[in-house]
């Protein structure tokens, strides 16, 4: 059994501004309408159905610290040093990129220091082709006086072996000499005892011979 | 220190340079906002675009906040404006007229397309999803109703004040919803 008046006073029970007199006049409606109050009783648990809502977990996600950081530096609000001076960096690298893409080089001499751009002997090929060329150069050069020097050393070792091996061949024919000479010398005295001895027993023999011939002599004679 | 006072701290904070306070502050107030995202959006990713959304102009706008109000209360009404525009981009993307004063027949306008289908594989709990599912049936001004009144516990006057709309018509397009939520209740206890 449906009410007419449902949809009115529920729509002021549920508001928030319900006056004290109103409320109880809607509170006697109630009491009596068996269909308001179970309307009534079933939004309510509606109500406390979606309000039993659970937190949901964020996922992750950038909190725009960066943007914050890149939006503040141009407040007018509050500059701050960090902000005042945090493209110092930036600029500093760009000013170093245009000096080597500029090839700029600074110099200093008597009548003070002049900054010149680009190469003067040309492109920067040019330029290493040259360097290169004189490297090899004075490469070629140091090998130069090192061969050369090298070649007297050399030299100067073979002369002092050779003089010292010729020396000592003197010397040894020397000795040679002298020990053949020794050598000979020692053989004659041999040879001249040899013969002495020769000689006296030639002598001995001789007189044996006469002795002998005195005996038989002697014998034939008697 | 009451939680009004730390926002006002940060806030200040955050206008002097401080990174570490701004992030403190959007910490402070992200999960809230993305559950009032997930709730009237339907689904995760609608609701994170909503959050960033609500951040990016909170930061952009933030040198305007004077303390009048409650920096909460300052930042869901950003959010609602952020949400009301995302869906109107949505419906208009879809191919959708703009009714932003639907107060008929619930199931008349029941939005049956598919893209505002809850994300249900993103929800944690069966409870929430059972909820968005419930929400969603409804036109996105009476879900914008109910979020404010049950969720965000606003008085019809400031829900009627901040929507451009009469108390009445709040009270009306929010006593609208709960029947509409009730039947679906109803309806699901019938089936199961």
């Amino acid at each position: 059994m449906s009410c007419p008046k449902t949809p009115h006073i529920l729509q002021e029970y549920l508001a928030d501004d319900l006056t004290p007199l109103a409320k109880v006049e809607i509170d006697k409606h109630l009491l009596q309408c068996e269909h308001c109050s179970r309307e009534l009783e079933v939004l309510m648990l509606t109500q406390s159905q979606l309000a039993d809502w659970r937190e949901e977990r964020v996922p992750h996600w950038d909190r725009g610290t960066e943007l914050f950081r890149r939006e503040h530096r141009v407040s007018k609000e509050s500059p701050s040093w960090f902000t005042t001076w945090q493209w110092m960096p930036t600029a500093a690298s760009f000013a170093m990129l245009c000096l080597l893409i500029l090839n700029t080089s600074v110099s200093v001499g008597n009548g003070g220091f002049s900054v010149s751009f680009g190469s003067p002997e040309g492109d920067l090929d040019a330029v290493l082709a040259a360097f290169e060329l004189d490297q090899r150069a004075e490469i070629d050069s140091v090998i130069a006086r090192f061969e050369s020097r090298q070649d007297a050393n050399n030299l100067q070792l073979m002369q002092a072996v050779m003089s010292q091996t010729q020396q000592a061949t003197v010397e040894n024919l020397d000795q040679i000499y002298a020990y053949f000479e020794e050598q000979r010398r020692q053989d004659m005295q041999l040879m001249s005892q040899g013969y002495q001895q020769l000689a006296d027993s030639d002598y001995a023999t001789v007189q044996s011979l006469q002795e002998l011939a005195q005996f038989v002599s002697f014998q034939g004679a008697r | 220190m009451s939680p009004n006072d730390e926002d006002e701290a940060l806030i200040a904070a955050a206008l002097n340079g401080s990174a570490f306070a701004w992030e403190k502050l959007v910490k402070r107030y992200e999960s809230k906002i993305y559950n009032h995202g997930l709730r009237l959006m339907g689904n995760s990713s609608d609701a994170m675009d909503l959050m960033q959304e609500v951040f990016l102009g909170v930061y952009r706008n933030l040198h305007r906040f004077r303390g009048d109000a409650k920096f909460s209360s300052w930042i869901f009404r950003i959010a609602h404006n952020k949400a009301v525009d995302l869906n109107r981009k949505k419906r208009l993307l879809a191919g959708y007229p703009v009714d932003s004063d639907n107060d008929g027949d619930v199931v008349d306008s029941l939005p049956d397309e598919e893209g505002s289908e809850p994300d249900l594989q993103l929800l944690q709990s069966e409870q929430n999803r059972n909820i968005m599912a419930m929400l969603n049936t409804l036109p996105f001004e009476q879900r914008l109703i109910v979020e404010l009144k049950v969720f965000q516990s606003l008085t019809f006057e400031e829900i009627a004040e901040m929507q451009g709309i009469s108390d009445n018509t709040a009270k009306t397009r929010f006593y609208t919803a709960l029947r509409k939520l009730k039947s679906l209740t109803e309806e699901h206890h019938v089936l199961s």
